[in-house]
């Protein structure tokens, strides 16, 4: 019998930031975030632990930023990044208004970020970072995703159907993996695929 | 901006293609009004999921272009057909998988495109075990 | 809101926003302009400088001329004075005699009056030296002919905008409404461009599979192929060793000026503390670096060699091994294993997964003893199972087969050795490469 490649919800090209939306509490919008980012001058961070949402955040904040008339100069920084990339060094090159985004904003050395503060407010352009901790940004939101929120994230990866993954498997993973987000899903991911063949 | 109808089939067959088949299919591109379809490109392709980033590799690549000023008209079925490769083969592995399928990207005015895609298998390699 | 120019490139995902058209030509309009400053530079450096220079060296006509005078001549810059050395000569050239006052091609601008004169004392008045003139131009004549390197060397500026700028213009015009496919369309056949016949003819008949070369380019002494080791356990040992010098070193240093406050009587609890977990990771890397000695040392060479590769599902092979070394072997294991590796970057993180999918005891041996000068020996049969999945390499995906030789060792760490194999799908007919 031919059994076809088998999809799998938790699959890293549906979870990855920028396939799913930030899914909020009930009682905030991505309008608003946006509304206190200008309210603040177009500066703020996004302050949450790992896994916690926050580049998936910064990436459902992109398309609105250019709807508000912003031009997003977005980098990320991974591991050990203690240096910016060339779009964030040369603000020659920025458009305007210029709106910077930095995921990863802790990584960069204390320098490194007074610099391109300094070229920011020279430029007059906003910055919008993602960061473990407060840095002295004006905090726009605090990413902490609760079990409710993950099990949205769950209904929307599975179109509802938890007949693989019960919600009491996600609780459980949530538990295990101390509420970080991302590892839960990684966690699930190994789940389904041993469901689905040992249901074969 | 009217959205065509777009079919892509691919010929019956009994079982998973095998390296060396002739993959065999057709395809037909439907206009309501006077949308305008400037170029269609059929892929035949493999592409992998599960844990890793996604990587991609054409085995066939057919671009179909209206000349200057033209418009494309794909209403009657346009067949193709193309003999597969020896690898990579379908593969349904645990943190690794991969898939073969025929793209379709109907390109139409203003930056738009409409992607539709039909899966197969190629090979007969049965689904991985996961080993703790 | 579409924007006119795209100054980054797309990081991730399938999102875009804006005029994905307006943004191309804006790219390639950026890539135009670098294109343009680097045709002109290059244009102004080969027609004012290179050229001319490069005639006078090759197609300038030999003369004998007279010296008639010599002078240094001054002009006036921003920062001071500049010298040149001048000579007036008189020469034959086309059935003609003609004057001119030269040294070479273009002048030569020196800092001071001495340096200019030094240039010229050899020329003396009323004496005769060989010149050159332009056939195209006879008026135009020098007495020193020579190649200026650095102009050369400054042609690469002008040349890498050129290229740049091509290489960008080329790239954001096939980026206009390309899709994905088409992109990987073109690399695909610009990659499968290969130094070599043989490695681009099993690359093109087995797409995606890892190219079985650097192993048919080792032949065994018993077999066909002697399999190499994925990682050296001498280069593991010099990894632990400048690990644990560098840390131990930097941590002995600081309990040392700990150690003599103490002495002084002015020592710190709170600093001695404070060290206290840097000595313990300290000591684990000394454990580590014990252990690898024992490892390297006791162990010995692990050699495998393969009848034939690459393998194919279905057939059998035949596996020779060797173990040297001084070894009280409570047992030694062969496996074959597969698995499969996926990379991935999640937020500001990137991972590597890894999941073992096969595995299976090839051989297994028990309680005997290694002597130095006489390796333990032995063959053993090796099939890959029937419809297996063969080996898989792309940019972030890779099914690997591997073979692992297991040491419990009496007294000893136990050691694992792993050897890649390439496996080709089944029914494969592939020549040795």
């Amino acid at each position: 019998m031919i059994h076809p490649i088998g999809h799998n919800p938790f699959a890293t090209r549906s979870v990855r930031p920028g396939a799913l939306d930030y899914i909020f509490p009930t009682d905030l919008r991505v309008e608003d975030v946006v509304e206190r980012l200008r309210a603040h001058g177009w500066w703020g961070e996004i302050v949450g632990p790992h896994g916690s949402g926050k580049s998936t955040l910064l990436e459902t904040l992109r398309p609105k930023l250019e709807a508000a008339g912003r031009h997003v100069v977005a980098m990320t920084l991974y591991q050990g990044q203690r240096r910016l990339p060339p779009q964030g060094r040369h603000q020659g090159e920025w458009p305007t208004p210029a709106q910077l985004v930095v995921d990863g904003y802790e990584q960069l050395a204390m320098p490194a970020r007074w610099a391109l503060q300094r070229r920011c407010r020279r430029a007059r352009a906003g910055l919008l970072v993602s960061t473990h901790r407060p840095t002295g940004l004006p905090t726009l939101l605090h990413t902490a995703p609760d079990l409710d929120v993950l099990t949205a994230i769950v209904n929307q990866l599975t179109g509802g159907d938890f007949s693989v993954i019960t919600p009491e498997d996600v609780a459980r993973a949530y538990l295990v993996r101390g509420h970080d987000v991302r590892e839960t899903l990684f966690d699930l991911y190994s789940l389904y695929e041993r469901r689905r063949r040992h249901d074969r | 901006m009217n959205t065509p109808r777009v079919t892509l089939s691919l010929d019956a067959k009994a079982g998973p293609y095998q390296p060396g088949d002739v993959l065999r299919g057709q395809y037909e591109v439907g206009i309501l009004h006077s949308a305008e379809v400037k170029a269609v490109e059929l892929s035949v392709l493999w592409h992998t999921l599960g844990q890793g980033e996604e990587d991609l590799a054409v085995h066939f690549f057919e671009r179909l272009a209206g000349e200057e000023g033209d418009v494309l008209d794909l209403r009657a079925p346009h067949a193709f057909e193309m003999m597969l490769p020896n690898s990579p083969l379908s593969y349904d592995g645990v943190i690794v998988k991969i898939c073969w399928c025929v793209r379709l990207r109907v390109f139409l005015g203003r930056g738009k495109d409409v992607l539709t895609e039909r899966p197969f298998q190629l090979g007969a390699v049965p689904a991985a075990q996961m080993l703790e | 809101m579409a924007r006119i120019l795209r100054p980054y490139g797309k990081k991730r995902g399938e999102r875009r926003t804006g005029s994905k058209r307006l943004g191309s030509y804006g790219e390639a309009l950026f890539f135009l302009c670098v294109l343009a400053m680097g045709a002109a530079g290059l244009y102004v450096m080969l027609a004012e400088w290179i050229l001319p220079e490069w005639r006078a060296n090759q197609h300038f006509a030999e003369a004998e001329c007279t010296v008639l005078g010599t002078r240094v001549g001054t002009r006036q810059v921003d920062n001071g004075i500049q010298y040149y050395p001048e000579v007036w000569i008189r020469y034959r050239a086309q059935s003609q005699q003609r004057e001119a006052w030269t040294y070479k091609l273009a002048p030569v601008y020196v800092g001071d009056r001495p340096a200019a004169e030094a240039l010229i004392e050899g020329f003396e008045v009323g004496q005769t030296y060989p010149c050159w003139y332009d056939p195209q131009n006879a008026e135009r004549a020098v007495l020193v002919r020579q190649y200026t390197w650095w102009l050369w060397l400054l042609l690469v500026v002008p040349a890498s905008f050129v290229i740049l700028g091509s290489a960008g213009l080329v790239r954001a015009l096939l980026h206009t409404s390309t899709s994905a496919e088409r992109r990987a369309a073109l690399v695909q056949r610009a990659a499968g461009l290969e130094l070599f016949e043989d490695n681009q003819a099993m690359g093109e008949r087995y797409p995606g599979i890892p190219r079985p070369s650097s192993i048919n380019d080792s032949p065994g002494t018993h077999l066909a192929y002697r399999l190499p080791i994925d990682v050296s356990p001498g280069w593991k040992l010099l990894g632990v060793l400048l690990i644990c010098l560098f840390w131990n070193g930097i941590v002995g240093l600081a309990i040392g000026g700990v150690v003599s406050d103490f002495v002084a009587g002015r020592g710190s609890w709170l600093a001695a503390a404070f060290l206290v977990p840097f000595a313990i990771v300290g000591m684990g890397f000394i454990v580590a670096l014990v252990r690898q000695v024992l490892v390297t040392s006791g162990v010995g060479g692990v050699r495998l060699e393969v009848s034939d590769h690459p393998l194919v599902p279905g057939e059998a092979y035949t596996l020779f091994f060797s173990q040297s070394g001084r070894l009280r072997m409570n047992s030694l294991a062969i496996l074959l294993v597969c698995e499969e590796e996926a990379t991935y970057r999640q937020g500001t993180d990137t991972r590597t997964a890894r999941q073992r999918v096969f595995e299976k005891q090839l051989y297994r041996r028990e309680s005997f003893q290694v002597r130095p000068g006489m390796p333990f020996e032995d063959e053993c049969e090796l099939v890959v199972p029937e419809a297996a999945m063969h080996s898989f390499q792309s940019q972030h995906n890779e099914v690997k087969w591997e073979l692992l030789v297991r040491g419990d060792v009496a007294g000893w760490p136990d050691y694992e050795r792993r050897f890649s194999i390439v496996v080709y799908p089944q029914g494969a007919r592939v020549a040795a490469v």
